[in-house]
C-alpha cells in the first residue's frame, strides 16, 4: 500500500475524483445492498421457511475427527438481521466516510453471499429435509479462486513491467491442455506442472517477442493469442485427444492434508487439505509480493513499467527486464492452467470459460498488487462458484446478474465510482530506444 | 555504390548496397519486395498457410505412421512424401473449392446449364459470412482511426441483435417500415451499448479497453437473461431461444428461398456501410475531426475539437455499426437468436478487430480482409467435411496471419524486405497512458 502510494503521488492527475465523495457513494451502495438483502432474501421468503447448513465435508477420507451439528435457522429472520447489519454498516460509511470504506463494502458483500446461500437452501416446512453443505461451498469457491490467483499474479507481473497481458486465458488453455496430456501419460502432476510452466512460458515468450522486440500492439496480440490457443486446443482435441483417449484420462490431483491444522472445523478441510497447487499459489503470492516490493529485482521491474526511459538511463536493460518478467508471468499462468485441470479432471475445449478474463478483472480490481489480486480473486471465485451452484435454484436475483458481478465491479472501479485504481504509467506502451 | 544516385531518399545504406548487387531486379520486384501493405498481407497469409500445413503434418496419424515406417525403410520415403503432400493438398484444395468455386462443378454447370445453385453455394456462403464482418470491422476501424480501441464490438453486436430481435418479433408491420425499423433498432442497441464505455471514458477517464472488454461479458449475461424472459423467449420453450422474426423483418435471400443460396440483401446493407464509411472518413467534417484526433490528439484539442464530444460520437458510430452487424447477422441467416449467438468462437467482435487491422482501417481494405476471413471460415467447414481435419485449422491460420500483420517488423526481418514509406504500424495504446 505505502510503496504504491509513493509512486501514485508523483504522477497523479488532477482529474481524479475527490475521495470523500467516493466514500459516500460506497456507503450508499452498501445501504442499497442491505435493502436488497432485507427485502429480497428476508421479507421475500415465506414466514415459516427454514435453512439448514451442514459443515461436515462430503469427502471425509482425510479422517476429520469432528462432527459439527447442522445449523438450522429461520430464513426470513436471519436474512432480515443480515440486511439490517449491512444497512447499518452502509449508513455508518455514508455519514462518517471512514478510510476503510471499501472494506465495509466488502463486509456487506460477504453478508450478501451468506444471505443468498440461506435463501437458496430454504425449505418451506418447519423440518428441513435438505441442507446446504457450507464447507463444500467454501472448497468449491477456493478451487476457482486458486485459478484466478494464478492468472491475476501473471497479470500483475507482466503489467508491472509495462506489458499488458490479455493473453492470460490463452496461457491457461495451453497449461491446461499440456497438463492434462502429460499427467495422463506419466500419471504425475509434478511433471504436468513442469510442462505446463514451460508451455505458459513459451506463450509468454511469444507475447514478449511480439510486444517488446517487434513493438506490436499488445492488446491486439493478446486477443489473438487467446484465439490462437483456443483454436489450437479445439483442433488438438478433435485430431489427437479424441482418437487417443488415454491422453486425456482426467485424473485429479490428490489432496495433501497438513497435519493437525487440517482438522480445524470448516477452515481445515477448505484451506489445509488441498492440492499442492493451492499451497503453491499461496507461496507464489508471498514470493511475488515480496519480490516486487522488497527486492532490487522488483524495483527494476516496477521502474521499467513506470518510466522505462529513466530505468534505461541508470543502466537497466528495459527489453531484458520486460522479456524475463513476461516469460515468468506466462509460466505462472501456465501453472494456473495445470492447477485448473488438476481440480477439474478432463480437458475439453473452452473448459477455462473466460476465467482468464475474470483473472484480468481481479488484477485490475486488486490495483495491480498481488495482495489486492488475492482479495479480488477470492471475491470473484465465490461469485463464480455460486453462479454454477445456483444455476437451477430459483434465486430472486437471476444468476446472469451474478455472472456480470466481477466485470461490473471492475468497470465501476476503473471509472472511479467505487475505489480508485491506477495502472503502471507505461503499461502497454512499447519502449523504443532512440 | 558509386553509380547509384540515391534511388530513393528512404533507402537505408544497406538496401542501396543490395540493389547495386542485383541491378536487374529494380522495377516491379523492388516495389513488391518493400513493405507495402499488400506485400505484408500476402506474405503473412503464406506464412499462415505454411504453419497450417505443418500443423496438419504433425497431427495426422497416417502421416506420422508413414514417416515412422520410412525411418526404418528408407526406400519408402517417396511414398511418404507423396502421402504428406497429398493430405495437405487435399485439405487446402477442399478449403478453396469449398469457399470460392469448385472447377468441376463450374464446368458441369457451364456445359449443361444445370446445377448452378450447387456451383454457387460456396461463394454465396462466403458472402453471407463476410456481410456482418464488413459492417462490424468498419465500425471498429473508424474507432481505431480516432485512436480509440473498441474491443467491445461483440457485445455491441449482441445488444444490437437483441434490440433488433425485439423489434422484428414483437411488433407487426408491413415490410416497407418493419425491416428498416428492425435495422435501426439494431443500430440503436449497439449505440447504447457503445455509449457505456464512451460516457465512462469522457467523464471519468476510465480506459475504454478495460471497459469494453469487461462489458462484452456483461452483455453475454444480458443475452441469456433476455432470452429466458417471457417477453422475448419463444413461447413454449424453456431453452434460451428467441421468438422468430416476422417474415416482414428479414433480409431475404437474393435469389429467392427456393434456390438454397443464402446470400441475402444484407450485402446491400454492407455496401451502403462501406460507401458511408468512405464518405464519412474522407468527406465529412466529423470524420475529419476523427482522423485529426487519431493522428494527433493535442493538435486536435488545440484547434478547438472537443475531445469529449469526439469520444462520445466515436462510440456512437462504432457501436451503432457493430449493432447493425449483429442484427444483419440474425436477420439474414437464422431469423432468431439463441444463447450461443456470437458467443465464444462464433463471435465476430474479436474477428472484426483483426480484420480492421488487416484492412489497414480503410473501408476497401476491410472488405478484402472480411472476404478473406469469411472464405477461410467457410473453407474450413468444407475441409472438415471433406477430409476430417478440424475446421479450427482455419481459425489457427487466421490468428497466425493477424499475428504477423500486427507485427510488420517481424515479416520485414523474415523476408528481408526493404522498408518503404507506405509501411503501416498501428499506433500502440496501453492502459497506462
Amino acid at each position: 500500500m505505502t510503496t504504491l502510494d509513493t509512486t501514485t503521488a508523483i504522477t497523479s492527475t488532477p482529474k481524479l475524483r475527490e475521495p470523500v465523495g467516493r466514500r459516500r457513494i460506497i456507503g450508499i451502495l452498501t445501504v442499497i445492498l442491505g435493502l436488497f438483502i432485507l427485502l429480497a432474501f428476508g421479507v421475500g421468503s415465506a414466514a415459516g421457511a427454514h435453512s439448514q447448513f451442514t459443515f461436515t465435508p462430503v469427502n471425509t477420507s482425510s479422517g476429520a475427527p469432528w462432527h459439527l451439528a447442522p445449523l438450522t435457522l429461520l430464513t426470513r429472520w436471519s436474512n432480515i438481521v443480515l440486511g439490517l447489519i449491512t444497512i447499518l454498516v452502509g449508513v455508518e460509511t455514508w455519514v462518517r466516510r471512514p478510510a476503510g470504506a471499501l472494506v465495509r463494502f466488502g463486509v456487506g458483500g460477504v453478508l450478501f453471499f451468506i444471505a443468498l446461500l440461506l435463501w437458496s437452501c430454504r425449505q418451506p416446512g418447519p423440518a428441513p429435509v435438505s441442507s446446504l453443505n457450507f464447507t463444500s461451498v467454501l472448497i468449491g469457491s477456493l478451487s476457482i479462486a486458486m485459478v484466478l490467483i494464478y492468472g491475476s499474479l501473471s497479470g500483475v507481473l507482466c503489467e508491472r513491467a509495462g506489458v499488458v497481458n490479455i493473453a492470460i486465458e490463452g496461457q491457461f488453455i495451453g497449461g491446461a491442455l499440456a497438463g492434462a496430456m502429460i499427467d495422463s501419460v506419466t500419471n504425475s502432476f509434478w511433471l504436468a506442472a513442469l510442462v505446463g510452466i514451460l508451455v505458459g512460458a513459451l506463450i509468454g515468450w511469444l507475447l514478449a517477442l511480439l510486444a517488446v522486440r517487434y513493438v506490436a500492439d499488445q492488446i491486439i496480440i493478446g486477443v489473438v493469442i487467446v484465439t490462437l490457443m483456443g483454436s489450437i486446443s479445439s483442433y488438438l482435441n478433435i485430431q489427437v485427444l479424441a482418437p487417443y483417449p488415454n491422453l486425456n484420462v482426467g485424473n485429479n490431483a490428490s489432496n495433501v492434508a497438513i497435519p493437525l491444522i487440517s482438522k480445524i472445523p470448516i477452515v481445515g478441510p477448505a484451506l489445509f487439505n488441498e492440492t499442492m497447487f493451492f499451497y503453491a499459489a499461496i507461496v507464489l503470492v508471498a514470493l511475488i509480493s515480496f519480490g516486487l516490493f522488497r527486492t532490487r529485482w522488483g524495483l527494476r521491474v516496477r521502474s521499467v513499467g513506470e518510466h522505462p526511459k529513466a530505468a534505461e538511463s541508470v543502466g537497466i536493460s528495459v527489453a531484458r527486464v520486460r522479456y524475463s518478467t513476461v516469460i515468468l508471468g506466462g509460466a505462472v499462468a501456465g501453472l494456473g492452467g495445470v492447477a485448473f485441470i488438476a481440480v477439474q479432471g478432463q480437458f475439453q475445449p473452452g473448459i477455462t470459460s473466460g476465467y482468464g478474463y475474470i483473472a484480468l478483472a481481479a488484477m485490475i480490481f486488486g490495483k495491480w498488487k498481488p495482495s489486492g489480486a488475492v482479495v479480488a480473486s477470492l471475491l470473484f471465485g465465490v461469485s463464480a462458484y455460486l453462479v454454477d451452484a445456483l444455476q437451477n435454484e430459483n434465486v430472486p436475483i437471476p444468476t446472469e446478474f451474478m455472472t456480470m458481478f466481477p466485470y461490473l465491479v471492475t468497470i465501476a472501479v476503473v471509472a472511479g465510482l467505487i475505489g480508485r485504481v491506477r495502472p503502471p504509467a507505461s503499461d502497454g506502451v512499447p519502449y523504443k530506444r532512440d | 555504390m558509386t553509380n547509384e544516385p540515391a534511388a530513393s531518399p528512404t533507402d537505408t545504406p544497406v538496401d542501396v548496397a543490395r540493389d547495386v548487387s542485383t541491378p536487374a531486379t529494380r522495377g516491379w520486384w523492388a516495389r513488391y519486395s518493400s513493405t507495402s501493405p499488400i506485400t505484408l498481407t500476402v506474405l503473412a497469409l503464406i506464412l499462415g498457410v505454411v504453419i497450417g500445413a505443418f500443423i496438419i503434418m504433425v497431427t495426422s496419424a497416417p502421416i506420422l505412421d508413414s514417416w515412422r515406417y520410412s525411418f526404418h525403410h528408407l526406400g519408402s520415403i517417396g511414398s511418404t512424401l507423396k502421402l504428406t503432400f497429398d493430405t495437405v493438398a487435399a485439405a487446402y484444395r477442399a478449403m478453396v473449392t469449398g469457399s470460392i468455386i469448385d472447377p468441376t462443378l463450374f464446368f458441369h454447370s457451364i456445359s449443361t446449364g444445370q446445377g448452378w445453385d450447387q456451383t454457387l453455394t460456396p461463394i454465396s456462403e462466403t458472402l453471407t459470412y463476410a456481410t456482418p464482418l464488413v459492417i462490424a470491422s468498419i465500425g471498429v476501424g473508424i474507432a481505431f482511426q480516432t485512436g480509440i480501441f473498441n474491443i467491445g464490438a461483440n457485445g455491441q453486436a449482441i445488444l444490437g441483435a437483441i434490440a433488433g430481435t425485439a423489434m422484428a418479433s414483437m411488433i407487426h408491420l408491413p415490410m416497407i417500415v418493419h425491416l428498416p425499423l428492425t435495422l435501426i433498432a439494431g443500430i440503436l442497441g449497439g449505440a447504447v451499448c457503445g455509449m457505456v464505455p464512451g460516457v465512462l471514458k469522457a467523464y471519468t477517464g476510465a480506459h475504454e479497453v478495460i471497459v469494453t472488454l469487461m462489458f462484452n461479458y456483461v452483455v453475454n449475461a444480458i443475452l441469456i437473461y433476455v432470452l429466458t424472459s417471457t417477453a422475448l423467449q419463444l413461447p413454449g420453450q424453456s431453452n434460451d431461444i428467441s421468438r422468430n422474426f416476422d417474415s416482414t423483418a428479414t433480409l431475404n435471400p437474393l435469389f429467392g428461398t427456393k434456390s438454397g443460396l443464402r446470400v441475402s440483401y444484407g450485402i446491400f446493407v454492407a455496401a451502403a456501410v462501406v460507401i458511408f464509411a468512405i464518405w464519412f472518413l474522407k468527406r465529412s467534417s466529423l470524420g475529419f475531426d476523427f482522423r485529426i484526433t487519431g493522428a494527433n490528439p493535442n493538435a486536435a484539442r488545440a484547434s478547438g475539437i472537443n475531445p469529449k464530444t469526439i469520444v462520445l460520437t466515436v462510440f456512437l458510430v462504432s457501436g451503432g455499426l457493430s449493432g447493425l452487424a449483429g442484427i444483419v447477422q440474425a436477420a439474414s441467416t437464422t431469423h432468431y437468436i439463441d444463447g450461443g449467438f456470437l458467443i465464444g468462437s462464433a463471435g465476430i467482435g474479436f474477428t472484426a478487430i483483426t480484420i480492421a487491422l488487416l484492412g489497414r482501417l480503410q473501408p476497401i481494405g476491410i472488405v478484402w480482409g472480411s472476404l478473406l476471413f469469411a472464405a477461410l471460415g467457410v473453407g474450413g467447414r468444407a475441409m472438415q467435411a471433406a477430409t476430417g481435419i478440424p475446421l479450427d485449422l482455419a481459425t489457427i491460420i487466421q490468428s497466425v496471419v493477424v499475428l504477423f500483420v500486427a507485427s510488420p517488423v517481424l515479416i520485414t526481418e523474415i523476408f528481408r524486405l526493404r522498408s518503404s514509406a507506405e509501411s503501416f504500424q498501428l499506433a500502440n495504446k496501453g492502459w497506462g497512458s
